[in-house]
Order: structure tokens, then C-alpha cells, then sequence
């Protein structure tokens, strides 16, 4: 069984370098915490271009420097991975198209037919990352009301419906949040492979829905003794249903050809933390929604922001992520070799799947794709390192 | 503004010439050679629906439609995913994309539209359908009772207009809650979708009256036309608002009105329809699964360019034609009705002006 390498789609913009704090790609630009729309490059005119155009440069370069495909997230102020997905069907041969979504915001059978479509305009391309959590008034902005755990048991519903219209034939279905009466998809949209699932969520209640649908039990970088618990404990409870779960570790890395020159990359970063990037992180470390993940990231970072090595909470291992830009906290950083003998570590304590990202995304699938991938053993002990060069 | 065509997408399959049955074109659908096995075929599995959808797409831009009706048809594929992935394809065409108010949340349905809006460069437009059969709402997850169907669609636009033209938008409806709703940074400033409804009777009348953009009929006969757009411009009146009337009309267009009648007849009894010649070329019950219009033109290219024209008079401006094959179609209306229909119906309103 070999490892699926997938990457990230940048779909909030980015800088040139994680130093860097302006956003200049599609259409974002970041100014003193405002989000300001650049048209175009040519002297603030429209180009006709915006942020999808680059994320096809991205997505494009992701396939061709070997990876599965790339995560698409879903935030309140990005495009969403439905749309984007569309779109670049066309314009991408093999890229895998992970779309980040919360099934609440969807009738499942509307949702299964739009998924069945997409199989067929890809040559079944789509998969799923499910996400539930979140929480708090962010909830309520996407017209969500219903409560945590409440959440989880429609996310479960959402999927049970899914999969039992997909298996063709009329399908009816009790829920406490969905009823579905002699529910079928249009024949020709039958037979399509269903899409894979990468579940997120670190709750009780998570768990319990991960056990019963997902493929891939999906998780950022946590220091690795927990990780290795954590996914003990998914792939416990999905046994005890008689399924089976793989794990997936979704982290950001910065390899370089020496590690004294990916660290220079992170200290630099560090250096360049303006006033409002410290008041972020002192907000970040009070914040509170009910986001079990997010609160397990939270907990191993350091009050203060002294040196960048206080964030070194393990060897390669940076926890101050967050400081540069938005997202986790934790990465992987070290020459090519260090950053994959972490990953083949995260290999070993269960992870059969990666979801990487380093800024900017373009230029690092490139690099990631060419220098680290071909170092990475996977599940294969007896493999021998190729030469990098 | 000048009139606006726009040519229908047919999401759950096309047809051929001298032929009724619906197919899924370019699609193998068995295993079974579809030449004689004396003749190579180098498709194998290689092309589906899907490509098919996108050359007829690229055919409605180059032969000079407006638009692109993508129909929901919940038989085939999903109008949102051929949406897009026809957009990325075509420069200058609206995407009028129909969907039904049940499909989840205003704010989500908002917020891919704003990313539509971006991707395109504005061009997209919706249609917000309802399913009148109670069976077949339960069969896509939706238990609302016929009465709520006008309030939800309500509820849902006025939601989405408001997530995308404004912040700290609050909103506890029935059907949708928000708090402190908006879109944000690169998503803000996108323009609202233009709004299509359908539907004859009153309630649909007066939902458009405050809600939409376009009110679009379903081909019916001229002086149905007329009638309904003066009781609709009444109530748009009422409202402060002014709404366009569009017609959803099938269209059977030949260099001559026998060749047209000759082709319309072949393709009645072929599909086992009783049709009926209603009024001055328009054939009821002439109407084809694949494109759902109720009722279509038929005619020589003369003929069906004068009765288009003669529903400008009586106040439409946005027309949405449809035919078998699509593609193919495309190409004879584009070519063949729309140059001297626009011709007439631009030179009707600077006598008017």
C-alpha cells in the first residue's frame, strides 16, 4: 500500500514568501489587516484575470510535479471548492480535486447529484473534506444554527443519504435533520466511483462520525506522541464498527536544499512580525469557538513571543506557523532529507496519506514535488533513497 | 436594452435529426461495439456527456446567443457543476443557471454565486424553479408543503441579494437564519445574479413583481403573452420595481414552412405526442423531454422570426430558444433566425423611441 501526497490550494491569495506580508497573487492583497481588492497588475487596471486563473497555475503544477491532487478549502472570505472545482475540470488532467465543505449547507441529494456530475466531468476526480466544526457566531454567519454535537449527527445523516442514493435504485431515508422519500439518481449518473472522504474534526462527536464514513481520518500536525494517539483511538472505534480508516496529516512545510537555510526562512519571518501580527497572536491564543482542533493547536503554542526557537517543540518541528499567516500552527521545517524523514515518522505512527502546503504554492510544488517527494519511504521500510539532485 | 438571446443547454441528454428518442450524445453506454466490426473505433471510453455539454456551449458563443440556459432537470446532470464547467470555456455569454430554492443554504448558494460572479467577470445569472409535485419534492429531500414554496424562494433571494451587497446582515426567517451575514474582502462588491422566475398564475406574478429581474413565460400563445405581462407590469408597478418579461420557447425553424411542418409531424408521432397547431405556428404538445419548453414554434425561418418579433411587441425582451439537436441548432437559429430578428426587433424600438 503506497501514500497519497496531495497539496493545498492557496484560495485566499498569497505572498511571494512567508516573510513577505503582502498578498500580491489573483486578487488579494493583505494592508495593515484589511483585505484589499488589486485589479490586476498593469497600474490597477482589470485585467480580466482574478484569483482562479492562479489557482489553476497552482493546480496545474501540483499534477505535473506528482501530486495526488490538493485540498481546496472553504473559508467565509475565499471562493468556494464547488465552483473552483467546476471550473478547472477541464483545464486539469489528473488533479484530484478535494473540496472542503460542511454538508449542512446542502440538500444530499441535490448534493449527490452535483457530486455524481463532477465524477463524470472529471473522470471521477472529486473527493470530499468533510468539516463540521468551526462553531461559535462563525457558524451562525453561514446561516448555520445548529449546535456542536448536532453538527456531527447531520454530517452523519448527510453521508448515510449519500451513499444510499448512490447505490442506484429508490432510496428512502428517517432522519432527525433529512427525509428523503423514494430518492434515485438519473441512471446515466450511476457507476461513478463515490467520492473518498477525508473527515476533520477532533471531538467525541467527530470521532463518532469519522468511524462511520470516512476513508481518510484527517488531522493538522500535532506533536507526534498525541497524533500517534489520536489516530490509535479513530482506528479503535472504526474497528469496533468492522471498518476500516486510514489516517491523513494535513501540514505545511518549508524544505530547503540545508536546514540552516529553512530555518533562516522561518527567523526571518519571525523578524518581520509587525505590531498587529503580535496583537493577532495574543487574540489567537484567547480566542474560542468550539473547534476541538483548534483548541488542541492552541494549547502547545507559548504565550510570549520572544525567539523563534521557543516554537521548536520537537526536532523539525515549528509551532509558530499561525504568526505568518493564517491557518495552523505547527510545520515541518528542515533540509529535504529532515523534512522527509519527518514525514516517513508520521508514516510509522499511522499516517497513510499527506496533505502538504508551503508558500508560495506555485513555486513549492515544484520544489516539494522534485526534492522531497522522491525522498519520502512511505510504508516501504526496505525502499532506497534516490539520489536528490 | 436591446433584446437578449439566449440558447437552452439540455443537461439530461440530446436528440438527432429525423429522430425523437433522447440520448446521452458522445456517451458509450454498453460495451457493445457501436460500429461493425469491420470498422475501427478509436472513442473506446474516452468522451461523455460532459464533452458533448461543452462543444454545444462553445457553439452558443460563437453562433452569437447572449447566453446559456443551463436547465435544471433533475433526470440529468447538475445544473451548478455544467455551469461551471462550461464558464471557464466562453468569454462573453450569460450563464443562466436554474436551480430550485431546496437546494440548501441561501447564504451557501450566495456565497458560490459570488465565485461565479468572479470566475466569469460577472455573467452569472439564476433562475429559481419550483417543483409543483409533492412526490417528487420528497424524492430530492424537500418536504416543504405547497404553500411554503413563493415564501421560501422569497426568503432565499432576499437573503442571498443581502449577503452580497451588504456586512452585519441579520435575518430569522422561516426557511433561513444569518447573523451578521456579508461577504467580505475579495468577495465583496460582486454584483448580484439576475434574478429569473417562471410560472403563470398569481402568486408567481406577484413573487416576481417584488423579487425579480425577469419574469420568464413559458411559451404560450401571444395574447396569454400580453396579458400577463400587463397584469405582472401592474403589480411591478405597485411595487416601485420594473421587471423584464422573457419567453422560454422552443423553436422548429426550416428554410421552408413545409420542410419545418414535414419535421415537426415526423418527430410528434415519433414520440407518440398529440399535438395541436394552437396559434399562428405554435405547436403545443411539440415539446421534447431534453429541453422542457411547453410548447414550440414551427415554421419557416421568415415565419418564426415574425412571431418572435410580434412577443417583443407585447413587451419581451429576453428570449430563451431551445431545439433538437442542440448544437446543430444552435448554429441554424444563430445563423439563420437571430441576425434578422434582431434586425427587426432593434428596428421596431427606434421606431418606438
Amino acid at each position: 500500500m503506497t501514500i497519497d501526497v496531495f497539496w493545498r490550494i492557496p484560495t485566499h491569495g498569497e505572498p511571494s514568501s512567508l516573510r513577505n506580508k503582502l498578498h500580491h497573487r489573483g486578487d488579494w492583497s493583505q494592508q495593515h489587516g484589511d483585505h484589499v481588492v488589486h485589479k490586476g497588475l498593469s497600474g490597477g487596471h482589470d485585467d480580466g484575470f482574478t484569483n482562479l486563473d492562479y489557482i489553476a497555475e497552482v493546480a496545474r503544477a501540483a499534477e505535473i510535479s506528482g501530486f495526488q491532487g490538493g485540498l481546496i478549502p472553504s473559508f467565509p472570505m475565499t471562493d468556494e471548492p464547488w465552483a473552483i472545482s467546476s471550473f478547472l475540470a477541464r483545464e486539469t488532467s489528473t488533479f484530484r480535486f478535494m473540496i472542503a465543505f460542511q454538508p449542512g449547507f446542502l440538500n444530499p441529494v441535490v448534493a449527490a447529484r452535483m457530486t455524481a456530475s463532477l465524477q463524470r466531468a472529471t473522470g471521477g476526480r472529486a473527493l470530499y473534506n468533510v468539516i463540521t466544526g468551526g462553531g461559535g457566531p462563525a457558524q451562525l454567519w453561514w446561516g448555520d444554527v445548529a449546535p456542536h454535537d448536532d453538527r456531527y449527527a447531520r454530517t452523519t445523516e448527510f453521508l448515510d443519504i449519500l451513499r444510499g442514493v448512490w447505490k442506484g435504485g429508490e432510496f428512502s431515508y428517517q432522519g432527525k435533520f433529512y427525509q428523503v422519500e423514494n430518492a434515485a439518481l438519473p441512471v446515466q449518473l450511476l457507476g461513478q466511483d463515490f467520492p473518498e472522504i477525508y473527515f476533520s474534526g477532533s471531538s467525541d462527536a467527530a470521532l463518532a462520525s469519522a468511524s462511520k464514513h470516512a476513508d481518510y481520518y484527517l488531522s493538522w500536525l500535532e506533536p507526534f506522541d498525541q497524533l500517534r494517539d489520536k489516530f490509535d483511538r479513530v482506528k479503535e472505534r472504526t474497528a469496533a464498527l468492522g471498518r476500516k480508516i486510514k489516517c491523513a496529516v494535513r501540514v505545511d512545510i518549508i524544505a530547503r536544499r540545508t536546514e540552516e537555510e529553512a530555518w533562516r526562512e522561518v527567523r526571518r519571518g519571525f523578524e518581520n512580525l509587525d505590531g498587529a501580527a503580535r496583537e493577532r497572536y495574543k487574540r489567537f491564543a484567547e480566542q474560542a469557538g468550539d473547534s476541538v482542533g483548534a483548541s488542541r493547536q492552541r494549547g502547545n503554542a507559548p504565550k510570549e513571543l520572544n525567539d523563534y526557537r521557543d516554537f521548536i517543540i520537537h526536532p523539525n518541528v515549528w509551532s509558530g506557523l499561525s504568526l505568518l499567516r493564517g491557518g495552523q500552527t505547527q510545520g515541518i521545517v528542515g533540509s529535504y532529507e529532515q523534512v522527509a524523514e519527518r514525514l516517513d515518522d508520521l508514516v510509522r505512527l499511522g499516517a497513510d496519506a499527506f496533505i502538504l502546503a508551503s508558500t508560495p504554492h506555485l513555486e513549492e510544488a515544484y520544489r516539494v514535488g522534485e526534492e522531497v517527494l522522491p525522498l519520502v519511504r512511505g510504508h516501504d521500510s526496505t525502499a532506497t533513497l534516490r539520489a536528490v539532485g | 436594452m436591446s433584446a437578449q438571446f439566449f440558447w437552452l443547454l439540455p443537461t439530461a441528454g440530446d436528440g438527432r435529426y429525423a429522430d425523437a428518442q433522447q440520448r446521452i450524445r458522445g456517451e458509450r453506454t454498453t460495451d457493445d461495439a457501436y460500429f461493425l466490426p469491420g470498422v475501427t473505433d478509436p472513442r473506446d471510453r474516452n468522451f461523455n456527456y460532459f464533452d458533448y455539454l461543452h462543444q454545444v456551449a462553445r457553439a452558443v458563443e460563437l453562433a452569437h446567443f447572449d447566453g446559456i440556459e443551463i436547465r435544471n432537470d433533475p433526470e440529468g446532470e447538475e445544473s451548478w457543476i455544467v455551469a461551471g464547467y462550461v464558464s471557464r470555456a466562453s468569454r462573453n455569454l450569460t450563464v443562466l443557471t436554474e436551480f430550485d430554492a431546496s437546494r440548501g443554504s441561501a447564504v451557501y448558494a450566495a456565497k458560490n454565486a459570488v465565485s461565479f460572479q468572479r470566475f466569469t467577470g460577472g455573467r452569472f445569472a439564476w433562475k429559481v424553479t419550483v417543483q409543483p409535485n409533492a412526490a417528487a419534492r420528497r424524492r430530492q429531500g424537500d418536504f416543504v408543503e405547497e404553500e411554503g414554496l413563493y415564501p421560501r424562494i422569497d426568503e432565499f433571494v432576499t437573503v442571498a441579494r443581502n449577503v452580497i451587497t451588504t456586512t452585519g446582515y441579520d435575518f430569522n426567517g422561516r426557511f433561513f437564519q444569518v447573523l451578521q451575514g456579508g461577504f467580505q474582502g475579495p468577495l465583496s462588491g460582486q454584483k448580484v445574479p439576475p434574478v429569473y422566475f417562471s410560472g403563470s398564475d398569481e402568486a408567481a406574478l406577484k413573487l416576481s413583481a417584488r423579487l425579480a429581474d425577469v419574469h420568464v413565460f413559458n411559451a404560450l400563445p401571444l395574447e396569454d403573452v400580453r396579458l400577463l405581462a400587463g397584469r405582472l407590469e401592474q403589480y411591478a408597478a405597485q411595487a416601485g420595481r420594473q421587471v423584464d418579461f422573457g419567453l422560454r420557447i422552443d423553436v422548429l425553424a426550416r428554410e421552408s414552412e413545409e420542410e419545418a411542418v414535414f419535421d415537426a409531424r415526423r418527430y410528434a408521432e415519433q414520440s407518440g405526442q398529440g399535438t395541436q397547431l394552437q396559434h399562428a405556428g405554435l405547436w403545443a404538445g411539440l415539446t421534447t423531454s431534453t429541453t422542457g419548453a411547453d410548447a414550440t414554434l414551427v415554421g419557416s425561418y421568415e415565419q418564426v422570426i415574425a412571431q418572435l418579433a410580434a412577443y417583443a411587441t407585447a413587451g419581451v425582451n429576453h428570449f430563451s430558444l431551445g431545439a433538437v439537436p442542440s448544437l446543430e441548432e444552435a448554429y441554424r437559429v444563430g445563423e439563420n433566425v437571430l441576425p434578422g430578428l434582431r434586425h427587426l426587433i432593434n428596428s421596431a424600438n427606434q421606431r418606438a423611441a
